[in-house]
């Protein structure tokens, strides 16, 4: 081997190592964080229960304090509405009797956020509560997160909202995704979520949260003590909005 | 010698001097243009004291002058990414500086940089 090839091998060598160790903790750890790998599972992990049982007919006490509690844009045109949570008919057909049912949806906080995977600049990611949250200063709204969702939960901004009902909170300007926070502000000083506080006034207490990963809490009781649903759980993306009577 | 050969033999010096003047006359127009508007109407911009009784904000007037966004985006990282909320947030900048149009804008319009912060935040 003579001089020039010893240093064309020599240096191709130390390229190809350096360039695949970035490449590849730059791929898993994008990967990691956005499917909550290596995480503790001793901390909090915030999920949900919604008993659609004690969900009342027309009552839309959740739907207005999530509204007002985060700005979420109401402009009257329904191409442009955006709804943290919504309130759907859902038919089904057993035998020749279709039953009605009225169905709270909103962003089921996946363990495994298809969302956060495909986030080009990782704007959203899974908190480590399991909260699933866009950082809107960081979003370009490529609206690939929209696509992803199996739950159609995401929304996007295609105009500036104007109604301010909450000045404490931001409102989001047009150009960004959005989807519900479980009202983490609200978490993260001891506080419930808007909507379970809502629930609660009206005096239904259909909507409740609560750390999963305690055995003692209300909403791990009630998981082990009913046969609750998650939606779509065959996706394997571990939804923790849990549905009892669905 | 012609005209035409003076201009030939010193061809590499006057690309050398065309490359400078290029590249010092961004540098000297704003110079020349705030050292203009100085003189003649004495616009630098002023902030106005809202709260005299108070005199040290969180670090000293030179540091926030020029790293006041370095210290929001820590305390946006802490709240949006970790969900630290603390006593430290936009809303307390609010005590002191009262006003968006007394306080940001000055400075923000006189060097015409438009922050992103107020299409969503609150500030009155």
């Amino acid at each position: 081997m003579d001089r020039r090839d010893f240093m064309k091998l020599a240096g191709g060598t130390i390229l190809v190592i350096s360039s695949g160790t970035y490449a590849f903790q730059f791929l898993t750890g994008s990967i990691r964080s956005a499917t909550g790998e290596g995480i503790d599972p001793n901390a909090v992990r915030w999920g949900m229960v919604i008993d659609l049982t004690k969900c009342q007919e027309g009552c839309t006490a959740c739907l207005d304090a999530c509204r007002q509690e985060n700005n979420v844009a109401l402009h009257g045109d329904p191409k442009l509405d955006v709804h943290w949570i919504r309130k759907v008919k859902a038919e089904s057909m057993i035998g020749n009797e279709v039953q009605e049912k009225s169905i709270l949806l909103l962003c089921n906080h996946c363990d495994k956020p298809p969302c956060a995977q495909v986030c080009p600049v990782q704007a959203t990611y899974r908190r480590h509560d399991g909260i699933v949250i866009v950082d809107h200063h960081r979003c370009i709204g490529c609206r690939y997160c929209m696509i992803a969702c199996p739950y159609n939960a995401r929304q996007f901004n295609l105009k500036d909202n104007e109604h301010w009902a909450n000045k404490e909170r931001p409102k989001r300007s047009h150009g960004v995704a959005e989807a519900c926070t479980l009202c983490a502000h609200r978490l993260d000083v001891g506080k419930p979520p808007a909507c379970v506080e809502a629930c609660q006034n009206v005096g239904a207490g259909a909507i409740m949260v609560g750390n999963l990963n305690d055995a003692n809490s209300e909403v791990s009781q009630i998981i082990s003590r009913y046969a609750t649903k998650r939606l779509r759980e065959e996706l394997g993306t571990e939804p923790k909005v849990h549905y009892v009577g669905l | 010698m012609s005209f035409k050969n003076v201009i030939q033999s010193r061809m590499s010096l006057i690309a050398v001097l065309i490359a400078v003047l290029i590249i010092v006359y961004p540098l000297g127009y704003s110079v020349a243009d705030y050292i203009s508007a100085g003189n003649a109407a004495g616009e630098k911009p002023f902030l106005e004291r809202t709260a005299p009784e108070i005199t040290q904000c969180v670090e000293d007037t030179i540091y926030m002058r020029y790293h006041h966004w370095e210290l929001l985006h820590a305390i946006r990282e802490d709240v949006v990414r970790y969900g630290k909320r603390s006593e430290v947030s936009l809303n307390n900048c609010r005590s002191c500086h009262t006003s968006r149009e007394k306080f940001c804008n000055k400075c923000h319009d006189a060097v015409s940089m438009k922050p992103d912060c107020f299409g969503c935040h609150y500030y009155p």
